[in-house]
């Protein structure tokens, strides 16, 4: 479903040359959870918006679905609808309603008309606990219910992959399990998923597969029961010290 | 104590120094051995004019019917031509069958005409409209050529900015009256109205740049991570989300447009201080005239800046 080779992203920014991504070759088939894990600064986010076309890259390549994003004529717009993304800060648009968050794109994108829409909306507010809220502004949902919005309203968009940053990082600890529950929900019902998250309880119980990266690069991979209990690299032992 | 009792010394003040002012210009007024003529103000909005009929052939009165206020007179030439002219009853200066010679009064129409100062009111309000309008788009594009990715684009927008906010406005509206009027063959009022529109633009583009880098980066990221292409994301998400924030800075850039265009009366553009430039010219109303055209502007803009309140509070649903 994607597959990176040697993708390479390089900041360049008052004289220093930050290489976030440094050769990040990795692989995720259909269906699969990826999580990516690594301390703070070591490029996780980069990579994944790179996934998205959020970032441009500078060397390497990102196939999604049969599509190299390297390639000058890729629609990037095409690619994106297909890939959800569900952000630390949620980035709901706070001049619509719920409803109208979620039904927005699906009307100009996908160009579905408004009673389409807003029953995949309401269904999808439904699959996230909050059928009650469709008519409020973002501004008065706790973050736990706006994250679950952010999240349905990606869905909304039929993503054949969904990619998470930290999608937890910035609630207060009583909602991280709501917005938890619903990924979990989502990788039971075979979602082809990528998500960066210092949640270890989560890539333990849910991932597929764990990406480790430190400096930009992938350092180790494996599955969680390999990398929690015995990872070969020295930087992902200490880094398991520090978290757990 | 509480704050609603401790403010009332505080407006007792206000209240008095604004007596002191009053009183002060009074005495000084009445000092100068100044007569009022508030009396003639009015007439300088609207007025009742009177305009002869005239016979347009040697002739005769034919008959003359009234109805109430109106009589209709009808008027036979030598050669057998007939014509009717209706004048006010009050006024009618001839008489049935009374042989009359080209050119004599018949009698007068009383018409309400607007005044002066009605008619460069209206001429500032169009004018103004317009170049808000024109200032509207300009400010519009330029703003976002300003934070456009293209070197060129922004090179020309930041050079437009920097150039019109640097030199007075009233050189602005002589280079676009005198120059480019001339090499393009522009109106004076087509001249005015560019030049308004040309000098607001540039702090309109201001203002909608800073609107639009005011709204956080996710929210695009958001909009182009569902697929919306650049031009949907300004559109939907980006450019709404700003204009909300834009509102009290525009509408005080259109308020001063308002104001600024008082000084397109230096291309004989007739607006409201023309028009009371005018009026002075002919009537000795110095003080009456600019003290009245001082409230007309300051009721112009306060209707707006009442307008853009309400809306900027309906706007505020979302918060
Ligand atoms: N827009 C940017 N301009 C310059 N440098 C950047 C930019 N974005 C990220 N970086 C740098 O790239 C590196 C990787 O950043 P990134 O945000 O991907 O880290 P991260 O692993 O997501 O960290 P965190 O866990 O704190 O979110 C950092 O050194 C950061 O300073
Ligand atoms: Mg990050």
């Amino acid at each position: 479903m994607i597959k990176t080779s040697n993708v390479t992203k390089i900041f360049t920014g008052r004289g220093q040359i930050v290489r976030a991504v440094d050769g990040v070759s990795a692989e995720v088939a259909a269906g699969e959870v990826v999580v990516i894990i690594g301390p703070s600064g070591s490029g996780k986010s980069t990579f994944l918006r790179c996934l998205n076309g959020l970032e441009q890259f500078d060397e390497g390549h990102i196939v999604i679905d049969g599509v190299d994003l390297a390639d000058k004529k890729t629609d990037i717009n095409k690619v994106r609808r297909e890939v959800g993304m569900v952000f630390q800060q949620f980035n709901l648009f706070p001049h619509k309603t719920v409803l109208d968050n979620i039904t927005l794109a699906q009307k100009i994108v996908r160009k579905r008309d408004r009673d389409e829409a807003q029953q995949k909306a309401r269904q999808l507010l439904q699959k996230v606990g909050i059928a009650e809220k469709e008519a409020e502004y973002p501004s008065r949902l706790s973050g736990g219910q706006q994250q679950r919005v952010a999240i349905a309203r990606a869905l909304a968009m039929d993503p054949k992959i969904m990619l998470f940053d930290e999608p937890t990082s910035a609630l207060d600890p009583e909602m991280v399990g709501e917005v938890l529950d619903v990924m979990k929900q989502l990788a039971r019902e075979g979602m082809t998923m990528v998500v960066v998250t210092h949640e270890m309880g989560f890539a333990r119980e849910v991932a597929d597969r764990v990406i480790f990266m430190d400096q930009g690069k992938l350092v180790e991979e494996g599955t969680p029961e390999h990398f929690f209990t015995e990872p070969k690299e020295e930087r992902a032992k200490t880094f398991l010290k520090q978290v757990l | 104590m509480t704050g609603s009792q401790s403010i009332w010394p505080w407006k007792l003040l206000l209240a008095a120094i604004l007596i002191v002012m009053a009183a002060g210009t009074w005495g000084a007024v009445n000092r100068i051995d100044y007569t009022w003529r508030w009396n003639r103000v009015p007439d300088y909005f609207l007025y009742k004019s009177e305009e002869s009929r005239k016979i347009p052939f040697d002739g005769w009165v034919e008959k003359i019917i009234s109805v109430g206020s109106t009589s209709t007179v009808s008027l036979v030439s030598e050669s057998g031509e007939k014509v009717t002219v209706k004048v006010a009853t009050n006024t009618v200066r001839v008489s049935e069958s009374e042989d009359l010679f080209e050119g004599d009064t018949i009698g007068f129409v009383k018409e309400w005409r607007l005044g002066p100062l009605t008619t460069g009111l209206w001429t500032t309000l169009w004018l103004s409209a317009g170049a808000s309008v024109l200032a509207l788009i300009i400010g519009l594009l330029t703003g976002l050529a300003r934070i456009s990715r293209n070197y060129t684009l922004r090179g020309l927008a930041a050079l437009y900015v920097e150039f019109i906010r640097g030199t007075p406005l009233l050189v602005q509206i002589f280079i676009a009256y005198f120059f480019i009027g001339t090499v393009f063959d522009l109106s004076r009022n087509a001249a005015g109205i560019g030049a308004l529109a040309i000098f607001a633009g540039a702090y309109v583009a201001e203002i909608v740049r800073a609107g639009i880098q005011s709204i956080p980066k996710g929210q695009m990221e958001a909009a182009r991570s569902l697929g919306m292409n650049l031009f949907q994301a300004m559109v939907y998400i980006i450019l709404p989300q700003s204009f909300k924030r834009i509102l009290p800075p525009l509408s005080g850039q259109f308020i001063s447009l308002i104001k600024d265009s008082s000084l397109v009366s230096v291309i004989a553009i007739t607006d409201l201080t023309k028009s009371g430039r005018e009026i002075i010219t002919s009537t000795f109303a110095t003080f009456e005239i600019w003290l009245t055209i001082a409230a007309m502007y300051l009721i112009v803009t306060s209707i707006l800046s009442q307008l853009v309140f309400y809306l900027e509070r309906r706007l505020a649903a979302s918060d």
